[in-house]
């Protein structure tokens, strides 16, 4: 299956709707839309993996590497995670302790203060 | 200029029949053109030629090299005139062939300039036709025969490529899968290693053994997460270091954090990182210590049952270099256990009907009743890809390492 991409702007925040297979073919094109956000200003993001029907260990690592640029720019990520599937490949990685995970985006919004990553 | 007979079966059209075989539907495909020219009236000369021959060409014009420039993906042949006023000479040639890969190239001289032609084709045109003496049919094979020519060069230097990076797969492979350092009398161990559907993706699958005093094993499976070259590098670099580790007796709790640091350090990019199992046992105590840095739990068999190791994992190494990795204590009962170790792959693919991927319950719910199912602990990990494919629907997309430690040696 093919992977999809979606941005939209959610009271500041910027929200990157993730869809399909995140594995080594198409793991690429999510590293590059991250990095573009980035690039672009984005501080506080938030990816809602809830459409992801497979996430394999490169796709991680992509997610691992936006933690890290965000993280040295300053911002803050957040992953929008709510189906047991994708949870366990985060618990076995124990990268549930190093992302901050959620049901929802409404959930994550509440929870992430969009200029906090600025002033920190 | 003579019109040329299309009708009649030409001895040259016999090349036709082979030069096609890339549109096998029937009628040639069309070929792209870009002519490169400058002079009007020679330009048209070109195309009155392809009309007349009713090629199957589609001709776009230039006047200079400059011009062309933005054009040369597009098309499938160029046939450039090498009297240009921003070019003459070979230069405008040189300069195509630097900035095309694929496309064929035929040059156009004057009858005085022959040795011009030959000389482009030295520098890596496919042909040279010389003006004035060339026919719409032979015009028309000329370019139909440089592309396939061109075609054929890129296939053969494609090939090449894929032989040498097989060959660079084979020697990477070979430091990612070692000899096992085990005396057969102290448990059977069974190794096995299965490439992705996608061979050509060289995964980061390794694992190693090393019995490090009289019934003392240690054994690593682990995963560099992506796939290609380098992450196979970066795995040969991490299993040669941890068999150095535990040769030179540091400390268990001492490996990972050091095997840690040295993936960091050697890593070429942030995002490459690495899942390991590091399994200490102690044979004749039939105890097993476990730390997973985010790798799947081994499987514990016994009395024909399979059950997953509980164990609290550790983080994946190389994310926040410097946590510490829990380590958990199993007993292996008597005589009669098995330890599985293996990669994500195989529990990556689909489930079947019950699971929606195969995942770990999954895996165990294969296991069980495996001694009835399977001869011997031999034959198990080929047996379990085999079922774990049969639930995914094809081929496993990912690499699958497994290390089976079995304490009955070559029987259950």
């Amino acid at each position: 299956m093919e992977l999809s991409l979606s941005t939209r702007t959610v009271d500041h925040h910027t929200v990157l709707e993730v869809g399909g297979e995140v594995d080594v073919y198409t793991a690429p094109r999510l590293r590059e839309r991250l990095v573009e956000l980035v690039e672009a200003g984005a501080r506080s993001v938030i990816v809602d993996l809830s459409r992801v029907e497979f996430l394999d260990s490169t796709g991680l690592g992509v997610l691992v590497g936006a933690l890290k640029r965000l993280r040295a720019a300053g911002g803050t990520l957040a992953l929008v995670c709510g189906h047991e599937r994708l949870l366990k490949i985060f618990r076995i990685t124990a990268l549930d302790r190093v992302f901050a995970l959620y049901d929802s985006v409404e959930a994550a919004t509440a929870a992430t203060d969009p200029d906090a990553g600025q002033s920190a | 200029m003579t019109l040329p007979d299309t009708t009649t079966t030409r001895p040259e059209l016999s090349h036709l029949g082979q030069l096609e075989r890339t549109a096998p539907t029937g009628s040639p495909e069309r070929l792209r053109v870009l002519l490169i020219e400058d002079d009007p009236g020679d330009a048209f000369l070109v195309q009155e030629l392809l009309v007349e021959a009713r090629a199957p060409v589609d001709l776009e014009i230039a006047t200079s090299v400059a011009e062309a420039r933005s054009r040369l993906r597009s098309v499938d042949c160029i046939l450039l005139d090498l009297g240009l006023p921003d070019a003459s000479g070979l230069s405008g040639l040189r300069e195509l062939l630097n900035e095309t890969t694929g496309t064929a190239v035929c040059v156009l001289t004057g009858l005085e300039d022959e040795h011009l032609g030959i000389a482009a084709v030295g520098e890596g045109a496919q042909d040279y036709l010389i003006k004035g003496q060339v026919d719409g049919v032979l015009l028309t094979r000329a370019l139909r025969y440089a592309v396939e020519r061109k075609r054929a060069d890129e296939n053969a230097r494609r090939l090449r490529e894929a032989q040498l990076q097989q060959a660079e797969s084979a020697r990477l492979e070979r430091g990612l899968l070692p000899q096992p350092l085990v005396d057969p009398s102290t448990a059977g161990l069974v190794s096995f290693y299965r490439p992705g559907r996608h061979r050509a993706l060289l995964g980061g699958d390794f694992y190693d053994v090393v019995e490090v005093s009289p019934g003392r094993l240690q054994l690593l499976v682990g995963d560099v997460c992506g796939h290609g070259v380098e992450e196979a590098a970066l795995g040969v670099t991490l299993r040669v270091a941890w068999r150095a580790l535990v040769l030179a007796q540091v400390p268990d709790d001492a490996v990972l954090p050091a095997l840690e640091q040295v993936l960091v350090s050697e890593r070429r990019s942030e995002e490459l990182f690495a899942t390991v199992a590091m399994v200490s046992v102690d044979v004749p105590a039939g105890r097993a210590t476990i730390r997973l840095a985010g790798h799947p739990p081994p499987v514990l068999l016994t009395e024909g049952r399979a059950v997953p190791c509980e164990v609290d994992p550790g983080l994946v190494l190389g994310v926040l270099p410097g946590m510490s990795c829990p380590a958990i204590e199993i007993d292996l009962p008597g005589s009669d256990w098995g330890l599985l170790t293996y990669t994500d792959g195989l529990i990556e693919g689909l489930g079947g009907d019950t699971y929606d991927r195969l995942g770990i319950e999954g895996l165990c719910a294969l296991l069980n009743g495996y001694r009835d199912t399977v001869a011997t602990p031999h034959e198990l990990p080929r047996w379990l890809v085999g079922q774990a494919e049969l639930r995914n629907g094809e081929p496993l997309a990912d690499d699958v390492a497994m290390l089976l430690l079995n304490a009955g040696g070559a029987q259950w």
